[in-house]
């Protein structure tokens, strides 16, 4: 299996001078989703950026094939924008599409057809703005869906989702595993992150990659999260994470 | 019918109403864009800024627009100095900078041309004495609006939408949003001699909010936001014409109007 | 110097050096809360008044007043459709007010005062008018010595400030309404257009200048005093509008500030440095 993903002592920073990341190393192959974890801060959101090519990497390397898709939180959208679902669907083709060329036919089948997949195919004609947080998040999978990326960032899927939308998005990314892309999935939620491939850790710099069972152990947990966390020993490992609200 | 009917046999009126038209196409375009991005505050702040440029034109023998572009753009350019690095916040510097520009063609006006009666003119527009140029400046905003919208339009909406997002679906965003301040520039100044320094906001800004009111999709944003200003420009023309008002102030009340009304409507409907 | 022999810049200069410390002091509590956009759209938005009191022969303070309070009621009201966003229905309510004032004042056998409501009659400042100044500039002082703490707490530490007593929102409110005060104040000396000026630059200036809140206010309300008097000898003796030379003399001292001490470095470096659009730093 080829490496969909390869990041190699990657650091990036903004342009003040400051390095958000610093020496950042890691291998995803086609079909494994990793499980990206941190606080606030720390360098998760900085890594997309990099991986998306909008920050110069300061040193290191980054080889991915083509363009990742990006699933954001919903919060940053322009909740009142005059988009529908189906729009933002569309948006996955514009990358394909000409600026002097309508958005093709076969785009259009796509788009309802990825809406479809998310289970929101009786929504497609709501502005974006009107639907639950879990129903956009959907959508902006069905997004990514179009793009037909071979790697996807989401940020946070499942933050402040209903449990419809929670088990439409989890049983899509496991789909998506299987068809052979690869996912990084961008989460505060450590049991959840147990489900993944791989995990890793950030927190500024890189503290720790590898399967869950090797890198979900209180040393590691406590050196990521620092004194955010409140470690919780009752038989099972139970972890509850304090974060500062956004 | 004698009400519109008499005033359009004048010829400056033929031209004032075709010049309205031609710039309710360009204004109502972008500014539909202008809400959607939240540029108001600076294209009213561009508008302004351009005050001391018209002042000098005359006297320094520069044509108007030209003399208009110029201080717009350097307000722009300084603006951008200003706020890039989050030293100052944006709407401190914009404040600032059109204060300065202000009091600067107040300076430039009253005492080194001695134009007192003539600032009135720059601030207010001078819809009824436009010339041949001010309605072929119409024209090519007009046109630049329309091919800008259709080339242009998913690449500022996918942008506005989703700005962390744009770039991975190959979204040129920073070309696209250069563009959009160019024509934002190119329209205020194709304004100005109608409406005046002080008043740009009425033609870009008013019509496209009130649509905002109305519609939800953004086709029938554009073309309300186009035919608003088409109606509270004519009306405002006619309205002046008959009651011997300055014809910008009348625009922009009229459009004030408009948008109080739209409002009414918009949470009486929601209300029930 | 000629300017403390004539009677008349004595006044001028009396009325613009209060409305300047005055709003300065103010200014840099409306900087903190990041309240640049509400002093110039009820500053602006308020011609219309002005020009109704001028038509009526009605003492300017009073339109003044009615007017500001118009503009804050009709901005409120605009600002409360999502949709269109307070921005541009700030924008709306502005131009439009804008548009009326105009409209009244530019109408034909109308007295026409036009030009000073918009740049001011520092000159023209009668003994009344100064009194005015006083009173008004001294309800300012006091009231943002007696909230000093109230404000600092709801200011700085949002959060923590009902637990302290202290109601956020109910303080941005006391501001906005000292802000209409010291804006009613000042259009006398600098005209409906030009009132911003002294309001931020003089502020932004302390904010630069100043270690500690009380320093930032201090050298505010000195440099808004300088300010005025920078301006008004200026306008002596090289002849030029009193009014815009005080705006920019205040705009001149607020430039001299950032060039002696830079902002700090990292200041909103988070969306910088990123290949994004032009559009970041300039739209709300």
């Amino acid at each position: 299996m080829s490496a969909a993903v390869e990041v190699a002592g990657l650091s990036a920073g903004y342009g003040n001078g400051a390095i958000a990341l610093r020496d950042v190393s890691f291998t995803a192959t086609a079909g494994q989703a990793v499980a990206v974890l941190g606080p606030n801060g720390g360098g998760k959101t900085t890594l997309f950026r990099a991986l998306l090519g909008e920050l110069p990497a300061a040193t290191g390397s980054i080889d991915l094939v083509g363009m990742p898709a990006y699933v954001p939180q919903t919060e940053r959208s322009r909740l009142d924008f005059p988009v529908s679902a189906l729009d933002v669907a569309l948006m996955g083709a514009y990358a394909r599409t000409p600026w002097y060329r309508r958005i093709a036919g076969s785009d259009h089948a796509l788009a309802r057809a990825a809406l479809e997949r998310v289970g929101l195919t009786d929504r497609a004609g709501l502005r974006f703005g009107a639907l639950s947080g879990g129903q956009r998040q959907r959508v902006l999978i069905a997004r990514a869906l179009v793009q037909d990326a071979g790697v996807l960032l989401l940020d946070e899927p499942f933050a402040g989702v209903d449990r419809t939308s929670e088990e439409a998005i989890m049983q899509i990314l496991d789909e998506l595993r299987a068809e052979g892309r690869v996912m990084l999935i961008a989460t505060h939620d450590v049991e959840q992150a147990r489900r993944w491939d791989q995990v890793l850790c950030l927190a500024g710099s890189q503290i720790a990659y590898g399967p869950p069972v090797d890198t979900l152990t209180n040393a590691v947990l406590e050196g990521t999260y620092g004194e955010e966390i409140v470690m919780l020993d009752c038989g099972h490992r139970a972890v509850a994470i304090q974060h500062h609200s956004h | 019918m004698r009400w519109l009917t008499d005033p359009l046999a004048l010829p400056f009126m033929q031209r004032a109403l075709l010049a309205t038209l031609l710039l309710a196409v360009a204004a109502g375009l972008l500014g539909t864009w202008i809400v959607l991005r939240r540029l108001a505050f600076f294209a009213h702040a561009v508008g302004t800024a351009t005050f001391p440029g018209l002042v000098v034109a005359g006297p320094w023998g520069i044509a108007p627009p030209l003399a208009a572009l110029g201080a717009g753009l350097g307000f722009a350019g300084l603006l951008a100095r200003m706020t890039r690095r989050g030293v100052t916040s944006a709407d401190a510097a914009t404040g600032l900078l059109l204060t300065a520009a202000l009091a600067l063609g107040a300076i430039l006006a009253s005492d080194v041309y001695r134009s007192g009666a003539g600032v009135d003119r720059l601030l207010f527009g001078t819809l009824l004495g436009l010339g041949d140029g001010d309605v072929a400046l119409a024209a090519g905003a007009a046109a630049a609006a329309v091919a800008a919208t259709a080339a242009l339009a998913r690449t500022w909406l996918a942008t506005g939408f989703d700005p962390a997002g744009a770039a991975a679906l190959g979204i040129r965003a920073a070309r696209g949003d250069w563009l959009l301040l160019a024509l934002l520039a190119v329209t205020v100044v194709a304004v100005l001699p109608a409406v005046g320094a002080l008043l740009v906001s009425t033609l870009l800004v008013v019509p496209a909010a009130t649509a905002r009111l109305l519609t939800e999709s953004l086709g029938a944003l554009l073309a309300a936001a186009v035919a608003l200003a088409a109606f509270q420009g004519v009306a405002g023309l006619l309205l002046a014409y008959h009651l011997d008002l300055p014809p910008g102030p009348a625009i922009a009340v009229i459009g004030g109007g408009g948008f109080a009304l739209a409002a009414l409507g918009s949470s009486l409907r929601r209300a029930r | 110097m000629e300017i403390l022999r004539s009677g008349l810049l004595q006044r001028a200069l009396l009325e613009v050096v209060i409305v300047g410390a005055t709003c300065g002091a103010l200014g840099v509590w409306l900087l903190h809360v990041r309240n640049a956009y509400a002093a110039e759209s009820l500053a602006h938005a308020m011609l219309p008044g002005l020009v109704v009191a001028s038509l009526v022969g009605a003492p300017l303070l009073l339109g003044a007043a009615g007017g500001v309070l118009a503009a804050a009621a009709l901005i409120a009201l605009a600002g409360r459709d999502t949709r269109v966003g307070a921005e541009a229905a700030v924008g709306v309510t502005v131009t439009t007010a804008f548009g009326l004032g105009a409209v009244l004042a530019l109408a034909p056998d109308v007295p026409a005062r036009l030009g000073e409501l918009l740049f001011g009659d520092l000159l023209g400042t009668s003994t009344p008018d100064l009194v005015a100044a006083g009173a008004l500039g001294l309800l300012v002082t006091l009231a943002l010595a007696a909230g000093h703490r109230s404000l600092a707490a709801a200011v700085f530490d949002p959060v923590a400030a009902p637990s302290l007593g202290v109601h956020p929102g109910r303080m941005q409110l006391a501001l906005l309404a000292l802000l209409a005060v010291a804006v009613v104040a000042a259009v006398q000396s600098l005209g409906n257009l030009l009132v911003l000026a002294l309001i931020v630059a003089p502020a932004a200036a302390g904010i630069r200048l100043g270690a500690s809140l009380r320093a930032q206010i201090a050298v505010a309300a000195s440099l808004g005093a300088l300010a005025g008097l920078l301006g008004l000898v200026a306008s002596a003796e090289l002849d030029v509008a009193a009014g815009a030379a005080v705006a920019l003399a205040a705009i001149a001292l607020w430039v001299m500030a950032a060039l002696l001490r830079p902002a700090p470095a990292g200041a909103g470096a988070g969306a910088q440095g990123t290949r994004r659009s032009p559009l970041d730093a300039l739209s709300g």
